[in-house]
């Protein structure tokens, strides 16, 4: 057996875990804190190591290397891991929910219908707070992914990939509003909206972690009352109601949460792509787990890939940056491709 | 449905129709130019007078361009939909259109090729990667070459080559400005110098297609059918791939990727003439130039002054009708 299963406090908190998996959650954060090492120190400004560590035990105002790390690159930091980690666990519930392996936000229109919603608000109101963006976000979301439901619904053949292909359509219908809507704002606006729209965290401050960090504060608790359902959801609806689980209400519940997943990480960052699709499946290949423990390690791994895909380009082809949203694209299609060619033959038919 | 017992008795109705949606597509504009100043500036040209100059220099270069490009992408997908025998394929969702335009854009901004004869080249080879890519993915995919695989195969390629067209432009500025227009798909009066160099090949392409018609029609009964028929469906495929590829290719040099035009106008030709592509290549390209103009119209004029990028006018139509057709065939 891979599994063990632990007790605390006379049985009430139990549960069975992976071997591996709190091996890999410790790597992970390894990764983690290596990976925040680097951002931190590399860019247009170096910072050595032990540079690094004074600026950030003892913080010196004035000073540049405080000033770079505190200011810039540690809110881009947390706001990349934070969408990251929002995106996988979006991708991972509607993966879960859809029973489809290739379901991603991004791909399926989720996060094109919130950023249509965010360019109308930018363009409409450019006045704004910045904390009406997620719900307004949201709001588009949520109607994306209602059409997608109502338009893919029916026959159960092939449903799986009709669900995917009617969400890229969806998905293109949603970018050519938007691009109409840019052409129709003022100028100023709309460059503002199209340098959002390529998916970046460039613009991340103290206030849009805060706004992430609500926001993710408010949904993880829904995270863990979802897991069970989620687990049982994998068997398919015939034989979840015969569990016992009212399948219309969980399926509701799931992906209302991944809807507000992403719309959250998108109204920050705008749609990165992939990363949905990347992060659960990259899971799901390390250890073979349930939900709860997927979803966990669903959350390192997102935000390890957009944290990394920020770094690479930010400084790759310094003194241009690439938005992470792009760098996510170049890696995460070919492999998106390639789940197309290892198709995962069991869960799609 | 078919309105008409005979596609030929349509002919002259097409034609009269695509003559009417021209004068309108000349006359309208900033400017509107009367019936009679049209007439004069194209059989009595006088360079002093200042509208005779806007049609002859903007106006009808850009009428030119629509037409050869909505005919052109028509009859690709058209083709496309004939020989993999998937009403839903179309240049824009296999990649096609995304490939061109990486060609081109690796062509001019990275090796920094600045002849215009050269840039439909590099849409092509850029055309004819991705096609081959999409075919091979979903050829070795398991349940191999299903509907529902070449699509998803044709939106990994396009997403993946997308990226790296604005990862290209970002990393050159200066080349972004020109591109930025360009990449949306829209029909400007820049597509006056590249038309010499592009019009060749669709021409080509559209002879080919036409010579090809009564083969494809076989085709599209199946591979078995058409070779019981006496065709061979290794060559015709090489050849009509080539075909699709060299259309699509010189449109997307001309005026940039314009979505969903391969996919709505044979299906709307397929319509009114039926399935024999001996009627639905030469009525596609019709219907498809007269498709473009008239989207090209609206995209000039709703906004005005603002001009809406015609590639976003027809993903706009498109994309519902694709909707419509993958509950109905998937």
């Amino acid at each position: 057996m891979n599994d063990f299963s632990f007790r605390f406090f006379d049985g009430r908190i139990s549960g069975r875990l992976h071997r591996y998996a709190p091996v890999l959650a410790v790597l992970f954060t390894i990764l983690l804190l290596t990976l925040l090492a680097t951002s931190a120190a590399m860019g247009s400004f170096e910072i050595s190591l032990p540079g690094l560590w004074a600026a950030l035990t003892s913080p010196a105002s004035g000073q540049t290397e405080t000033t770079v790390l505190w200011e810039l690159r540690l809110p881009r930091f947390i706001a990349a891991c934070l969408v990251g980690a929002m995106l996988g666990l979006s991708g991972a519930l509607l993966q879960g929910v859809t029973r489809n392996p290739l379901a991603d936000p991004s791909l399926v229109g989720v996060s094109q219908g919130a950023s249509l919603a965010v360019v109308a608000l930018i363009i409409l109101f450019p006045t704004t707070s910045l904390f009406w963006r997620p719900l307004c976000a949201f709001g588009g979301a949520i109607l994306a992914s209602l059409l997608i439901q109502w338009i893919s619904a029916g026959r159960s053949s092939a449903q799986s990939l009709r669900f995917i292909l009617v969400g890229i359509g969806l998905a293109a219908l949603i970018s050519s509003v938007t691009t109409a809507a840019l052409t129709y704002g003022q100028i100023n606006l709309a460059m503002e909206a199209l340098s959002w729209l390529a998916g970046s965290v460039h613009t991340a401050s103290w206030k849009v972690c805060q706004v992430l960090i609500i926001g993710f504060l408010v949904l993880s608790p829904l995270l863990v009352w979802v897991a069970s359902p989620l687990a049982v959801l994998r068997f398919g609806p015939e034989i979840s109601s015969a569990l016992g689980l009212n399948v219309r209400r969980a399926r509701f519940t799931v992906i209302t949460l991944s809807v507000a997943l992403a719309a959250l990480a998108v109204s920050v960052a705008g749609p990165i792509g992939f990363v949905g699709l990347l992060a659960p499946q990259l899971v799901h290949r390390l250890i073979p787990s349930r939900p709860g423990t997927h979803l966990f390690l669903t959350a390192f791994v997102g935000a390890l890939i957009v944290a990394l895909a920020d770094l690479v380009g930010r400084t790759a082809a310094a003194p241009i940056q690439l938005p992470a949203g792009l760098v996510s694209s170049i890696i995460g299609a070919p492999i998106f491709a390639i789940l197309l060619l290892r198709r995962v033959r069991t869960s799609l038919s | 449905m078919r309105l008409f017992s005979s596609a030929t008795r349509l002919l002259p109705a097409a034609l009269a129709l695509l003559f009417v949606v021209a004068i309108f597509h000349i006359g309208f504009g900033a400017k509107a130019i009367a019936l009679g100043d049209i007439w004069q500036a194209i059989w009595a040209f006088d360079d002093r007078n200042f509208d005779h100059v806007v049609i002859r220099q903007m106006r009808l270069p850009r009428l030119l361009a629509a037409m050869t490009v909505g005919a052109s992408l028509s009859v690709a997908g058209a083709l496309m939909q004939g020989v993999t025998r998937n009403p839903l394929a179309d240049p824009g969702l296999l990649g096609l259109l995304s490939g061109a335009s990486f060609g081109v854009v690796v062509g001019a901004a990275v090796l920094g090729i600045d002849s215009d004869s050269l840039i439909p080249v590099f849409a092509v080879l850029g055309a004819l990667a991705a096609a081959l890519l999409v075919a091979a993915i979903s050829f070795f995919a398991p349940g191999a070459n299903s509907r529902a695989m070449l699509l998803l195969a044709g939106a990994a390629v396009s997403l993946f080559l997308a990226a790296n067209v604005s990862a290209l432009n970002l990393l050159n500025e200066e080349g972004f400005a020109s591109f930025r227009v360009w990449l949306s798909g829209a029909i400007t009066t820049d597509a006056a110098k590249m038309l010499p160099w592009c019009l060749p090949w669709c021409v080509i392409g559209l002879a080919v297609a036409l010579f090809s018609a009564r083969q494809v029609t076989a085709l599209s009964m199946g591979h078995k059918t058409a070779t019981g028929l006496g065709v061979d469906t290794k060559k015709l495929s090489l050849r009509l791939l080539f075909c699709v590829v060299s259309l699509t290719a010189a449109s997307v040099a001309l005026v940039g990727p314009l979505g969903f035009v391969g996919l709505v106008v044979p299906h709307a030709t397929r319509l009114v003439v039926g399935s024999d592509y001996r009627h639905v290549i030469p009525f596609s390209a019709l219907f498809g130039a007269i498709f473009l103009l008239i989207v090209d119209l609206v995209a000039r004029t709703v906004l005005s002054p603002v001009e809406i990028s015609t590639g976003v006018v027809t993903s706009l139509l498109g994309a519902p009708l694709f909707l419509v057709l993958i509950r109905r065939v998937l």
